[in-house]
């Protein structure tokens, strides 16, 4: 009987301290100067171990200042929006390719920074904007092309280095589906692994080639539906000669970074961290990456560059001094290499030499192909992207005809670029 | 507030020998209302605020994160009319809806029936079906997950141990959605279970014994006595399962989200996806609205088909 | 009551057993799951030939689970707690008073529970970062406390109406306030509806991830639901360490509903049912 009463006063006591002692809680006691950054990495990734040593290294050399660094939330990509959209930000945070076309509004512009003239020549287009301001400090580049497991090629008797056009690819996936392997696989249950296959083809069909270019045609905001049309039967043959996976529709990136370490897939329309990751299910997995092949005859195969890890600054943090000596610290070339050669990928600045470990050889045979920043980030308005990854799903499970697919693709083109 | 009205309507039920001292308590209960105020303040600020903003927002462009949009009238809401995507959301959420509530009704009243007598196990079973409620919907939706994904799939291993190729289950739309119907109903049939098994112990044991003697078959005293006597057990919980199935969304977004295509979205999950991948803040704000009033519809005519009694608040 | 009838009991036993082991096996997958490394390629339905308790040791230290365990435990309390206080008094007169006003009220709290979450989510996180309550306690504890009330105002007030109105009315003779009534009468009588309250409440609570995951942003203040999510992430999963901590997360909540067990059917006996 008297235990509801006992647990009314209990309440009403407690909603009368609460506030005060909740709020007591959530102040931090601190001299100095703290500043928060999150990133988009998870706690458990290497990129993350990596920042958490930087930043100690940092606060033993600036006691005045500390940092709280924030990895990443199950779904950063909406909480970061949903914090543009309350304008409540962190001081820094990573940007993950869209530096420019998403976050631009809210970050400090940095190109009178000491670091911005030793920026890698392949990074620097994707990080600058129209008006020629860059918003932040790349760690490292994300240069790519397409991921393979060396053994399987091996065994289908395919040399990369004859492979310069889309044709030629498909001879070879023809020869590594005789064998019993996949040829290609992708995670479609998580969208973007769908949409990556049009990022990695899409700069063959409209960019790379000079007679074939529609580069500014696209930026000027006229989208060609015949070309889309192309890539999305490149596409959509992957599927019918059978070159994908059985499960394309409901399987995860974890389930493709599995595949290829396994030797149970052969190609992968990735950038170099799903060799990372397929390294952690079997490190003795013989994995590189060679160019993107062409599209029209007499092109060459090209590399994917773009944002891998980058830190921007808040334009409203109270701390912009702090902030930006703390981006110094990170362009140190000793800081820039560790971080770069966590996730074994070349460093954002030239000034620092990464290990590409198992990488090196691939590196040093293809690091002279032209490289070519992610399309969608670069030639299409954003937002562009999900309608990519959808309509992708589309033609997979047969819901949409190629030439759907790209009418839907200039149906939102029009939209978000009247944005 | 006219009380007298209420009084005249209220007082016949009360006849009463203190007579007076009630018409006293009549007189002055409303002083007791200021006891909602409190819960009143909380769906304010965090209910009705938020919610008037969703309505503004669903008149503009915005994108979900600039802050510049403009006004753009009612074109979010014309564009609701002619979205195949909306409509197939649409149908998936009813489904989801209606199906996870059907079938958790047999589920759940089944086994409410099975575990209504004493008998060994009965209590680990009751355990065993309850637990999957206590787990978060986004875990559970993952350990299944393990079972239904094609490769290395807990499912597909058993098939192949009985010789059958190997299916990739969540690949087509129509059996994904019928897929999570069952995950959902599998995981909350348990609340069902529990409140069949409480509204079983209320029926008074005379009733049985009445129509042994009347030498009526176990199927009419189903029918005749425990499905009446459970009504009010079977309207609670069809409205706990109804709107909780209309607004599914973790499990869908851990199983398929949302794939193959569009094909097993909820409007629950297009809203997210259309917010925050597609950057359509003010669309996605216009199909909350849709879903608010969808839910509100099918209560108010699941509430009326079922009388307004026992439904009451 | 138990129907009585001559029926074989073993082989309801065997029925029942076989059922719930069927309600058991996602959960059992899970445990194979977290059992093995991330390297063992074997069938999920085979337990591992040797326990492997590195996923769980990697779940603790990585996802930092017994901190955000504290977080999740504090925020369950302090919620549970004033929607008990809170519902319970605004259900007495939702149930008590019979006014034009207070059918409003009901079918307006009926309308709350039917609001989906998402579509309120970012103006939601507008004003908590306008009014500072980001990654605070008494942030996420009214919101959450906020969407769980009509559930708590809906039992309280189903089970007030199952209360004969003499009670209140033999109160008042003896002179006590209405709010006395309330407090003397009323109240003590609540305690079986309770623990269907907290049980309801209190997983729902326990379990929320959307928003959580929009107003718990500081590495510190993050609960359970989230630490496991990160293991889902679309850039890197390790299932086997998302399982574990998934197991972790999950077992608090078990033990509470074993303890509770008992109460909570009898909550649902007294009010659910009865409308």
């Amino acid at each position: 009987m008297k235990m509801m009463k006992k647990m009314m006063m209990i309440a009403g006591i407690l909603l009368i301290i609460a506030p005060m002692a909740l709020v007591a809680q959530g102040q931090k006691e601190s001299d100095g100067v703290e500043l928060t950054f999150m990133i988009n990495f998870q706690p458990t990734e290497a990129v993350t171990a990596a920042l958490e040593d930087a930043v100690e290294l940092f606060e033993e050399e600036n006691p005045m200042i500390s940092i709280d660094l924030i990895a990443g939330s199950a779904d950063y990509e909406a909480l970061m929006k949903s914090k543009m959209a309350a304008n409540d930000l962190p001081d820094m945070w990573s940007t993950h390719g869209w530096s420019v076309m998403r976050y631009s509004e809210y970050l400090m512009p940095l190109e009178d920074q000491p670091w911005a003239d030793d920026l890698h020549p392949a990074i620097e287009p994707v990080i600058t904007d129209k008006e020629g301001h860059i918003y932040v400090l790349p760690l490292d580049v994300d240069v790519a092309g397409v991921a393979y497991n060396k053994d399987v090629m091996e065994r289908a008797g395919v040399d990369v280095r004859t492979i310069k056009t889309w044709s030629d690819l498909y001879v070879a996936m023809e020869k590594i589906k005789a064998i019993g392997v996949t040829p290609v696989h992708i995670g479609g249950k998580d969208f973007w692994t769908v949409g990556n296959f049009f990022d990695w083809a899409a700069p063959s069909v409209y960019v790379t080639d000079e007679r074939n270019y529609s580069g500014d045609d696209l930026k000027a905001g006229t989208f060609d539906t015949d070309k889309w049309e192309l890539l999305a039967e490149l596409f959509r043959d992957l599927y019918d000669r059978g070159y994908l996976n059985v499960d394309s529709l409901t399987s995860t990136y974890a389930d493709s970074a599995r595949a290829l370490a396994n030797g149970e897939a052969a190609l992968e329309f990735y950038g170099n961290y799903v060799l990372a990751e397929a390294w952690t299910y079997n490190p003795d997995a013989n994995l590189g990456f060679f160019p993107v092949p062409a599209y029209y005859a007499g092109d060459e195969p090209t590399l994917i560059s773009g944002e891998r890890s980058t830190v921007g600054i808040w334009k409203d943090t109270e701390y912009p001094q702090e902030a930006k000596l703390f981006l110094e610290f990170l362009a140190t070339p000793s800081v820039m290499a560790s971080i770069a050669t966590a996730n074994a990928i070349p460093a954002g600045l030239t000034t620092a030499v990464s290990d590409t470990g198992r990488l090196q050889d691939d590196y040093a045979t293809w690091g002279s192909s032209e490289a070519f920043p992610y399309f969608d980030r670069e030639f299409l308005p954003s937002g562009m992207w999900d309608t990519m990854c959808s309509t992708g799903s589309g033609i997979l499970s047969g819901d949409m005809s190629t030439s759907e697919a790209a009418e839907k693709m200039l149906d939102d083109f029009s939209r978000l670029y009247q944005f | 507030m006219n009380y007298d009205h209420d009084r005249r309507a209220v007082l016949p039920e009360y006849q009463h020998e203190h007579r007076s001292l009630i018409a006293k308590l009549r007189g002055r209960p409303h002083i007791t209302n200021i006891m909602y105020l409190p819960a009143l303040c909380f769906f304010l600020v965090f209910v009705v605020y938020p919610f008037a903003e969703g309505i503004r927002i669903s008149f503009t462009n915005w994108n979900g994160f600039s802050q510049s949009y403009r006004y753009v009238g009612g074109d979010n809401f014309i564009r609701l009319i002619s979205d195949g995507n909306l409509m197939q959301a649409l149908r998936n959420t009813l489904i989801y809806g209606f199906g996870s509530t059907i079938f958790q009704q047999i589920f759940g009243l089944a086994y409410a029936l099975l575990l209504n007598s004493h008998f060994r196990g009965r209590t680990l079973a009751r355990t065993l079906i309850y637990l999957p409620v206590l787990i978060a919907p986004v875990i559970m939706g993952y350990m299944w997950y393990f079972m239904f994904q094609y490769s290395h799939g807990a499912l597909n291993d058993l098939t192949a141990a009985f010789g059958m190729v190997p299916k990739d289950w969540l690949a087509t739309g129509d059996r994904a959605v019928v897929i999570i119907v069952l995950v959902n109903t599998l995981q909350f049939c348990g609340i069902s279970m529990v409140i069949y098994l409480a509204g079983l112990q209320t029926i008074p044991v005379t009733y049985y014994e009445a129509a042994q003697i009347d030498g009526a078959s176990t199927r009419s005293q189903f029918l005749n006595i425990t499905i009446p006597m459970l009504r009010p057990s079977i309207i609670t919980s069809m409205t706990l399962n109804l709107i909780g199935g209309l607004k599914l969304f973790d499990a869908i977004k851990a199983l398929t989200n949302g794939g193959p295509g569009y094909a097993s979205h909820s409007v629950s999950t297009l809203i997210d996806y259309t917010y925050f991948r597609n950057q359509s803040a003010g669309y996605s704000a216009a199909m909350g609205i849709l879903l608010f009033l969808l839910i509100m519809a099918v209560s108010l005519i699941f509430q009326w088909v079922s009388s307004r009694k026992e439904i009451d608040l | 009551m138990m129907i009585q009838r001559r029926s074989y009991p073993w082989i309801k036993s065997v029925v029942a057993v076989l059922i719930g082991v069927i309600h058991f096996i996602p959960l059992y997958i899970t445990i194979t799951v977290a059992l093995k490394p991330k390297t063992d390629m074997s069938s999920r339905w085979f337990l591992p030939t040797s326990v492997d308790i590195g996923n769980f040791l990697y779940a603790i230290e990585k996802a930092k689970i017994f901190n955000a365990m504290k977080n999740s435990v504090v925020i369950t309390l302090f919620s549970v707690v004033i929607i008990i206080a809170v519902g319970a008094m605004a259900a007495y007169p939702i149930a008590r008073n019979r006014s034009r006003i207070n059918t409003l009220v009901q079918f307006f709290i009926l309308a709350v529970m039917m609001v989906p979450p998402l579509s309120m989510l970012v103006p939601l996180v507008t004003i908590m970062a306008r009014i500072g309550g980001i990654s605070t306690y008494w942030g996420i504890i009214s919101v959450l406390v906020t969407f769980q009330l009509p559930i708590s105002i809906f039992l309280y007030s189903n089970f007030i109406r199952t209360i004969p109105r003499e009670l209140d009315e033999a109160a008042l003779i003896d002179a006590c306030s209405p709010f006395a009534i309330f407090y003397r009468i009323i109240l003590p009588l609540l305690k079986p509806v309770t623990a269907t309250v907290i049980i309801l409440t209190g997983v729902n609570i326990w379990n929320d991830f959307q928003f959580s995951l929009f107003l718990l942003q500081a590495q510190q203040s993050r609960v359970v639901t989230l630490a496991v999510s990160t293991f889902f992430a679309q850039s890197s999963s390790n299932f086997g360490a998302a399982a574990a901590a998934a197991l972790i997360a999950v077992l608090p909540i078990s033990l509470m509903f074993l303890f509770l067990q008992r109460y909570f059917i009898q909550g649902m006996v007294d009010s659910a049912v009865k409308g």
